[in-house]
């Protein structure tokens, strides 16, 4: 891209335009792919540049560091005709622009109930009561008294890709797949705080309730409490973001994302599930014959294509390309992935990379296109034998009103000038 | 213990004079201040205030009818603006006592004020702003009255200081931090108590006094019971949580005229991308379902839970228990579940039972094929399918990806609301 450096401005509508593009933008970036091979030499190389000549900024310029401004396109973005108002709404971290398996802390996806709560540390409570021996109440300066972990997880909403039940709906990863993020969480184990207050053995359920305008509560029962839950402070080795629940937030490892309660503050033991909205009229999975399941909560095997993808599509013509995506489980570790490019036909094993128990994998698979049409997909097998469904498939289980818990395979369909889809195929 | 009570029975107090012992200027704003919540859902004031179901009320008094550029007026709305609307107190004044009277064709659904006092107190409190959201500088009788000993808008302060006198001399030598309790909905009408003029010192006074948890670590402190009760307010379909109350189907539809009908419809049908309350019965195996909260809730305790724990959407926890009776107890009555002279009470709220209570079963994905032991055994690597893969569906032909859908933000686009 000979003219780059003048493009700075109008970077915006670059992903437009390639959404929109018919054969005519794509030829032309292909012919700028050629260009590698031009006669003349390159005045990017030939030319001093003036970011060679000139001093840039010092030191403290920015003293919280932000993205170059050449990325300014990545960024969240929402789907405005989902829901009624923006403080009750949900946006999408866009996977097509990300690599590796953390995302950063500015990208991961929101969804709130009651807008983002502004709640100084210090006037922050955790009251812990109910079933208990002692109901106590802990500041946030108790709570860092506690013996922490650290340990990646991915948050993964119950309703990523919910859109899609139905059919190929919205052109990009990142609406079909951008509920999730995987993070690097620092937090004490809940079991630390429990056994602090003393649990009666009567206990089977905890409830856990935000310091938001929705004061969002969910039900957990009592093993996934005692096994791996944690009270998180920080994300990415800082403090959490105010959208992801700053001060504290519960991290509810491989169970969907709206148990992982923000701006945590309260948590009552009980004999039975409280049944609030969100684990009935939300979050439960009406089925073909009328009747729904509830109390699903874990997150099944899945896995995605991020590129190409619609939002990156393969602009530099046939020849060695890279194909790359991210896999997760609910149940624990990913034991393979595996990639087709001819729709299903025909399927290798990706390379795997990073990746942990309930943590987001990155896959990779290099190979030469030889461009001609192709029809990208990707099928992730857990550790406990789970494998990711087709499309087909789950709506053959399930019909097409379950809103939640679609993992099923995604098709992209890349066409010959390099442009990328969201389809479905026989 | 022994701080504890004191400071909470100290910020009580704090708040009683609040609302009991300003003067009548101050009041008027303050009061105002109170009766916006039930405006809250869908108007803004303030330095962040934005147009939202209903436009932004900054500057709203002398403000000419239709003003904000961005936001959708009705017909009736504009057509006044045509004819020279200026907002003056008098033109407010009417608009709030009866909105549809006054502007033919107002899409506010709300019904409007009774109270001559209330719509007083509601315009001096909008007209605290201007039209940038600052708060305009206050008046000579303003500062007059913030300066009385025994003061009303500024009544906090001394309040706090109220606190302060009483709980620091055992505190001083603290060096921890850790803020006293707030008393949240410490009269049950959900007016929380702001202890936010509080000091450093004064927060050193709860930990220091703090007994120790008891637990292993030692770490926290005892929850005291007004604390517990301020916080706990969830309802289970046992009925544990019920509020000792009351309301009937009638108090519950005004309630929901003034409160709620705006999002979602006078008959629960809901606006826009609003949800629906009401109908739906028999829908649930239907192409397109229609969950409501009489086809789809399992609990009327999920209701009585969610409306007093997050609605109005924008003014949470301001209904008071016999309110939340009486809006429940009008939802079942749009969902032709009880009669129009039906009371519901915490004495017969278990007792109702929801038409899908028996619509749900456990989680059993795990009986799926994709999910059994041997599926992963069973995968196939080649010539999986008999034929090249065709297209079958496409997204392009909905289009309704944000950026590339040429009406960007209309909301009748796509299907698959989330909410």
């Amino acid at each position: 891209m000979v003219d780059s450096a003048d493009d700075g401005g109008s970077k915006g509508n670059a992903r437009r335009q390639f959404l929109k593009a018919g054969l005519g933008a794509a030829g032309g970036a292909l012919a700028v792919a050629g260009g590698a091979r031009a006669a003349e030499p390159d005045p990017l190389i030939t030319e001093v540049q003036d970011w060679t000549r000139y001093l840039g900024k010092g030191v403290d310029a920015t003293p919280y560091g932000l993205p170059s401004q050449y990325e300014s396109d990545v960024v969240r973005r929402s789907v405005p005709w989902l829901t009624a108002d923006a403080k009750s709404s949900v946006n999408f971290t866009p996977l097509y622009a990300l690599d590796g398996t953390i995302t950063p802390s500015g990208l991961c996806f929101e969804r709130h109930h009651g807008g983002v709560a502004v709640i100084d540390p210090a006037d922050h409570r955790l009251m812990i009561h109910g079933m208990v021996e002692r109901p106590l109440v802990f500041t946030l300066d108790d709570l860092k008294r506690f013996p922490r972990e650290n340990h990646v997880y991915f948050l993964e909403c119950a309703a990523n890709s919910g859109m899609e039940w139905r059919g190929a709906q919205l052109n990009g990863c990142q609406f079909t797949h951008g509920m999730i993020h995987n993070l690097e969480y620092c937090g004490v184990p809940l079991r630390y705080l429990l056994e602090e207050a003393g649990v009666k053995p009567q206990a089977k359920w905890l409830l856990a309730e935000g310091g938001d305008a929705s004061l969002m509560t969910r039900s957990i029962p009592m093993e996934k409490i005692m096994d791996d839950c944690l009270v998180a402070f920080k994300m990415n080795g800082e403090a959490l973001r105010p959208e992801q629940g700053y001060p504290i937030r519960l991290v509810v490892p491989g169970w969907e994302g709206n148990m992982w309660i923000k701006w945590l503050r309260r948590l009552e033991l009980g004999d039975r599930s409280w049944e609030q909205r969100e684990e009935t009229s939300k979050y439960t999975d009406l089925l073909a014959d009328g009747v729904a399941r509830r109390h699903t909560f874990v997150m099944d095997v899945k896995s995605v294509i991020t590129n190409p993808s619609p939002q990156a599509p393969l602009t530099h013509g046939k020849g060695r390309t890279v194909l790359t995506g991210l896999a997760w489980s609910g149940h624990g570790r990913i034991a393979k992935v595996d990639v087709s490019i001819d729709g299903g036909r025909n399927w290798s094993e990706a390379r795997l990379e990073g990746g942990s128990s309930k943590g987001a994998y990155r896959f990779y698979h290099d190979f030469d296109w030889d461009g001609a049409e192709l029809f990208l997909q990707s099928r992730a097998i857990d550790e406990d034998g789970n494998v990711q469904p087709t499309k087909d498939r789950l709506r053959a289980e399930r019909g097409e009103n379950s809103i939640y818990h679609n993992n099923g395979i995604q098709t992209w369909h890349v066409r010959a000038d390099g442009v990328t889809e969201n389809v479905e195929v026989s | 213990m022994s701080r504890f009570p004191k400071s909470l029975i100290a910020v009580s107090l704090m708040g009683g004079m609040g609302l009991t012992a300003p003067s009548a200027l101050a009041q008027d704003a303050a009061n105002g201040e109170t009766i916006f919540k039930r405006c809250a859902g869908c108007h803004t004031v303030g330095p962040n205030a934005q147009s939202r179901v209903g436009p932004h009320l900054n500057g709203i008094v002398e403000r000419p009818a239709a003003a904000i550029e961005d936001f959708r007026y009705s017909r009736g709305m504009k057509k006044a603006a045509d004819d020279g609307l200026v907002w003056t107190r008098d033109d407010l004044a009417e608009y709030l006592a009866a909105p549809r009277k006054k502007i033919k064709g107002t899409r506010m659904a709300f019904a409007g004020l009774r109270k001559e006092s209330e719509i007083a107190d509601i315009i001096a409190y909008l007209d605290r702003f201007g039209p940038d959201g600052a708060e305009k500088t206050s008046t000579a009788e303003e500062i007059a009255a913030a300066n009385e000993p025994n003061p009303g808008m500024a009544g906090k302060e001394p309040a706090a200081n109220d606190v302060k006198g009483d709980s620091k001399p055992a505190t001083e030598s603290s060096s921890a931090v850790a803020p006293a309790p707030k008393v949240e909905e410490a009269d049950g009408a959900g007016e929380s108590v702001d202890a936010a003029a509080e000091t450093d010192d004064d927060r050193q006074v709860a930990l220091a006094a703090a007994p120790p948890s008891g637990g292993p670590m030692n770490l926290g402190r005892p929850a005291l019971p007004a604390e517990i009760a301020a916080w706990d307010i969830d309802v289970r379909p046992d009925g544990k949580g019920l509020p000792i109350g009351s309301g009937t189907v009638a108090e519950g539809e005004a309630i929901f005229d003034e409160k709620c009908a705006s999002c979602h419809g006078a008959f629960g049908e809901g606006a826009g991308r609003w949800p629906m309350l009401a109908g739906g019965q028999g829908t649930l195996k239907d192409e397109r379902p229609v969950k409501t909260i009489g086809s789809y809730w399992p609990y009327l305790s999920t209701v009585y839970d969610y409306v007093h724990r997050a609605m109005p959407f924008g003014s949470s926890r301001s209904l008071g228990e016999d309110e939340t009776y009486a809006l429940v107890a009008y939802i079942l009555y749009l969902n032709d579940l009880v009669d129009d002279d039906f009371e519901l009470s915490n004495e017969n709220f278990t007792g109702i039972e929801m038409p899908n209570a028996d619509g749900f079963k456990p989680d059993d994905r795990q009986s799926e094929p994709q999910n059994t032991s041997d599926a992963a055994a069973e995968v196939c690597m080649t010539d999986c399918k008999e034929s090249p893969a065709e297209i079958t569906m496409r997204a392009r032909v909905l289009d309704v990806t944000p950026d590339t859908a040429d009406d960007d933000g209309d909301e009748n686009l796509g299907a698959g609301a989330i909410d």
